[in-house]
């Protein structure tokens, strides 16, 4: 392993380390803050649980954010080509970043009922504004030297669009999903506690925080974890998957070096 | 090979009048260079040849049809002043970019990218990425796209503007064994003299802003032609020509 490699390392260790040491010096109440050592002793005896929970809100984060992805690369190409509808359009992608969704995010609940749904759509509605904005950007910053270089032997829209623009737009992109992914996580975790189908990590957050069984504090910690643990390993996905994806790309060149 | 026939044009931007009446007729086959103060309107005389930009008045046939024809059906073969390679594509892939667009009217008798690319000293960089390369190969992995088209004009923008001189020396010697063993019609823009006398079989000299055609000098050096040329006595007398015209042309 090489020492580049190792640092992150020792400062997940380190500050784990000093966490626990706090936590026993000073008897923290169990509420406010859990022992790592606890929470992960807890987490180990429940794996079973806690995976499947995993699971859930893994498939309500993922793929609300790939919806989002989807939805956001049509509205996209459309606005990039128009600048009329651009303008008509940024409005109302401009509230749904700015208003808290966890402000309205109850009525979407009632709507939607309990279960899935509310869950994929909130994550999905939020996550649409920042991919939509990403994807304008980079369609814009293709060179104009080479979008004349196409028209000179008459590409159609739709080439310049798949050749040219929607690649020119993969690194803001990725830039967008690092964010979005918290966002999506956060979102998922929220509204799993709050729609009463006992799903997913934050069911059991949600639980565990208006218990007062001795091991409610143990089921919280474990459950911040998990959540933990579900976007690290995301984000290191999307790491690899953005190294290879953008090789090309004078980020990722630097980065490497 | 394509004939160029220029009318009575015109072209302005609102108020700014940028070409002044332009009348040339540019045989199948030849190599034309406009020279002129940087601003003149000799770039956007190309663009207007190559479909890219409306005339304001006056006509241009390429071969005898409108350029907007000659562009839908790939007869024009454009090198910009940037590369404008696409990061993401090896070079392999960014030489076979204008035949990957617009596939019906891609000429049954398309040049092999790769043999061109070999061709221009490239092979053994087909699968390297545009990033790796220094500035005169990704010039020439833009001129291989451009004939990768096997169309009859190829339209160059100041291709060699922004090439150290060495390189640009050496980008001369190519384009000129290229062309003369092609027999394509060539329409280049450049601010260099000693670059168009090299190259050019005429070359046309324009006013400042708007651009009218001041002076239009043939340059009858031999072909095939080797960089010695640029030390033949008549290479020199040919510069000096061309400076006197354009000196002419900037005064007022």
């Amino acid at each position: 392993m090489t020492r580049r490699s190792l640092a992150p390392l020792i400062g997940i260790v380190v500050f784990l380390a000093a966490w626990e040491g706090f936590v026993r010096a000073f008897h923290v109440r169990k509420f406010i803050l859990r022992a790592p050592s606890s929470a992960v002793n807890y987490l180990w005896r429940f794996r079973g649980d806690y995976l499947h929970a995993s699971w859930v809100t893994v498939q309500h984060s993922i793929l609300g954010l790939l919806f989002a992805l989807m939805i956001a690369l049509v509205i996209g190409a459309l606005l990039a080509s128009n600048r009329f509808a651009e303008r008509a359009t940024q409005p109302i992608l401009l509230l749904i970043q700015v208003v808290p969704w966890i402000a309205y995010v109850s009525s979407v609940v009632v709507w939607l009922g309990s279960g899935t749904a509310p869950a994929l759509f909130m994550v999905t509605l939020v996550c649409v504004p920042a991919f939509v904005f990403a994807t304008v950007d980079g369609m814009r910053s293709v060179e104009p030297a080479t979008l004349e270089l196409m028209s000179s032997v008459d590409a159609s829209r739709s080439e310049v669009l798949w050749r040219v623009r929607l690649p020119s737009a993969a690194p803001t992109l990725f830039t967008t999903a690092r964010f979005n992914v918290g966002l999506a996580l956060a979102i998922a975790y929220y509204v799993e506690g709050a729609n009463f189908a006992n799903e997913g990590i934050g069911a059991i957050g949600r639980s565990a925080a208006s218990s007062s069984d001795p091991f409610a504090a143990d089921r919280l910690w474990a459950s911040i974890f998990s959540i933990a643990v579900v976007g690290i390993v995301a984000l290191l996905l999307l790491s690899l998957l953005e190294r290879t994806v953008l090789h090309w790309h004078a980020a990722q060149r630097t980065e490497r070096r | 090979m394509s004939n160029v026939v220029l009318d009575g044009l015109n072209k302005s931007f609102g108020d700014l009048a940028v070409l002044d009446n332009v009348s040339l007729e540019i045989a199948a086959g030849s190599f034309v260079s406009f020279i002129g103060p940087s601003g003149c309107g000799k770039t956007t005389l190309v663009r207007v040849v190559a479909g890219l930009e409306a005339a304001t008045s006056g006509s241009v046939l390429v071969d005898g049809a409108p350029p907007r024809l000659a562009r839908a059906y790939k007869r024009v073969g454009l090198v910009p002043q940037q590369p404008g390679l696409l990061p993401w594509r090896t070079v392999r892939a960014n030489a076979h970019l204008l035949l990957d667009v617009n596939r019906h009217a891609n000429p049954p008798d398309a040049a092999n990218p790769n043999t061109l690319l070999r061709e221009v000293g490239l092979g053994d960089f087909m699968e390297a990425y545009p990033h790796e390369l220094s500035g005169g190969m990704q010039q020439r992995v833009a001129l291989v796209r451009a004939l990768a088209l096997h169309a009859p004009l190829l339209v160059m923008d100041e291709p060699f503007a922004a090439l150290d001189e060495i390189t640009r020396a050496e980008m001369r010697g190519l384009l000129n064994q290229l062309v003369e063993s092609r027999g394509v019609t060539v329409l280049f823009v450049t601010h260099n003299i000693s670059e168009a006398v090299a190259l050019s079989d005429r070359v046309v000299v324009c006013s400042p802003r708007p651009a009218r055609v001041v002076a239009d000098i043939a340059i009858d050096l031999p072909r095939p032609r080797s960089s010695d040329v640029e030390d033949d006595a008549r290479f020199v007398a040919l510069c000096a020509d061309v400076r006197h015209a354009l000196h002419g042309a900037m005064r007022p």
